[in-house]
């Protein structure tokens, strides 16, 4: 079986030879990346991380995080979920932190929240990741980053439904896609901004796949990402390059702040180094 | 068998080679237990990633605790039967979230528990771990750990590690499910050869032992099964037996028609 056959599409669209080079027309060409985000420092930009948490005193987040809430199961409550605090948010594993430092390197003032949706046991985790969606919505943040997701079919309509709810919210739902070739909920809707792995190390480039369901790469493969207890380690994942694209639509956001979801996930096509901009 | 049966009986003598040939059948195409196919698993997955050392943890029944199975490699007496809770080290974080994970410069990953690796006699240096999903549902997670002809696992590993958890994952459910109900069909034919001995029977027994005898090794489970299902009207527990033999092939079938 040869390497080509394995590899899910995916992460296949954006490695070298099958990027596709794309070209804008008229004035949607006029859309650069100094427009789109240049100066922009996210400041104000709220971008909650839907994750393992946050270790809020990392020196790598540079006091950026503002707040935050865990999301624990608990079968008896409403939506079998109960929201606790966290003013002071930490982190279980280092994922979320990893997540947040990306965002952070790239939209240095935007404020961070830590919505921590894993627990001490496997089950109840698709919950717990609906109730830190519907917290995210509820709290007004502009970005979410999702760097992880869910299989289960059964929550394919609460997923879906949520994602139209943070949509039609004003709010930008970027999710990685999961590396294994599985359906991975909500990251395949088309009102969030799909994101994969690409093999590159600069952080602003990132392409467009004209052949959806993933919409976005962005690096994501030997990334040096900040962890839990103050470190740092080299880690490969679609996890890290949905941070990337969430710091750079925290940077439009604070730009243009009249953008929706929709025409922003538009200014990330138009700017995607893998355009070509032809104007008249 | 049970030796209070009557061993002259010439139906008795066709069941006792029936459920030799599903034995047979079970041994062929699965190894003898579920811990020899963990094993050849880990094997496989050692030398396929030119991985230094492997390991296969299971998911516990209340989704606390992983379980270290089965290991391939240096440390692997030493893991085998540890167990951790799920919301600690690297495994864990695989369990939890059913996202693989690849880190290299792993002795910097506080989630990779030091104290619990140092037990083991074994620090590895980069760590690929995916989890084994069965029906969406993460039943376990399988690590390879230092890649021998690179400093770390890249993300084309990655993939086919995915691939191979998927297959490895159906295996382990498809051995664990086999292994139950060939026990109930064992015990579900000796009932009926007892109870009834007609004709109709008989016949049925030595066209499924000649099929055993003819066909290739899945496919007799597949025919196994569809006979199975002639004689499913005769017990709530055979017919139960035959539906779920059959449910887990269709799958098994499907998943792989889908992805090869």
């Amino acid at each position: 079986m040869s390497d080509e056959q394995l590899r899910p599409a995916w992460s296949e669209q954006f490695t070298v030879d099958a990027l596709q080079e794309l070209t804008a027309y008229g004035p949607i060409a006029q859309i650069t990346p100094e427009w789109a985000w240049g100066g922009s420092t996210g400041l104000g930009i709220r971008v909650a991380v839907v994750d393992s948490g946050l270790e809020y005193d990392h020196p790598a987040l540079e006091g950026c995080v503002r707040g935050g809430v865990g999301v624990d199961f608990d079968p008896v409550a409403e939506d079998g979920v109960r929201y606790v605090e966290e003013n002071q948010p930490q982190d279980m594993f280092g994922h979320g932190t990893a997540c947040a430092g990306i965002i952070h390197s790239l939209a240095p003032q935007a404020e961070l929240y830590s919505v921590r949706v894993l627990g001490k046991k496997a089950t109840g985790r698709a919950a717990q990741f609906a109730g830190g969606l519907r917290w995210s919505v509820e709290q007004g943040m502009q970005v979410i980053n999702l760097s992880l997701s869910t299989a289960k079919e059964e929550y394919y309509a609460l997923f879906h439904q949520l994602a139209d709810e943070a949509y039609f919210s004003n709010l930008l739902l970027v999710s990685a896609v999961n590396n294994i070739p599985t359906p991975s909920y909500p990251s395949l809707y088309s009102s969030v901004v799909s994101v994969a792995a690409h093999e590159g190390h600069d952080p602003f480039t990132y392409y467009y796949n004209p052949n959806p369901p993933v919409e976005f790469g962005a690096p994501g493969i030997d990334v040096e990402v900040a962890w839990k207890d103050k470190q740092y380690l080299v880690s490969t994942g679609n996890s890290f390059a949905a941070p990337h694209i969430s710091g750079i639509a925290a940077l439009i956001r604070a730009k243009h702040p009249e953008l929706t979801p929709f025409q922003i996930k538009t200014v990330l096509w138009a700017c995607a180094s893998n355009m070509q901009r032809m104007v008249d | 068998m049970d030796t209070n049966e009557p061993t002259a009986d010439p139906l008795y003598e066709q069941l006792l080679r029936l459920v030799q040939a599903i034995e047979a059948t079970r041994k062929a195409v699965l190894p003898r237990s579920d811990q020899e196919l963990l094993q050849s698993i880990v094997d496989a997955a050692a030398r396929i990633f030119g991985a230094a050392a492997a390991s296969i943890s299971l998911v516990d029944e209340q989704g606390q605790m992983l379980e270290f199975r089965v290991a391939y490699g240096a440390g692997n007496k030493e893991l085998v039967g540890m167990r951790i809770p799920i919301d600690k080290g690297i495994a864990g974080y695989v369990a939890l979230t059913g996202q693989p994970i690849a880190i290299s410069d792993v002795r910097k990953d506080p989630r990779f528990n030091q104290d619990f690796a140092k037990s083991t006699g074994y620090v590895p240096g980069s760590i690929l771990a995916t989890p084994l999903l069965f029906e969406e549902r993460v039943i376990g997670v399988m690590e390879v750990l230092d890649k021998i002809s690179a400093p770390s696992f890249g993300l084309q590993d990655m993939e086919l590690l995915g691939i191979f958890a998927r297959q490895a994952a159906l295996a382990i459910h498809h051995s664990q499910q086999t292994q139950g109900l060939s026990e109930a069909l064992v015990r579900g034919l000796k009932e009926l050869a007892l109870a009834d001995k007609s004709e109709a029977l008989a016949e049925l027994f030595s066209r499924l032992a000649e099929e055993q005898r003819d066909q290739g090794q899945t496919d007799d489970l597949l025919a196994l099964a569809g006979l199975i299902h002639d004689i499913s009207a005769l017990g709530e527990a055979e017919r139960k037996a035959c539906l779920d033999i059959l449910a887990v092939f269709r799958e098994y079938r499907q998943r792989r028609q889908r992805y090869f």
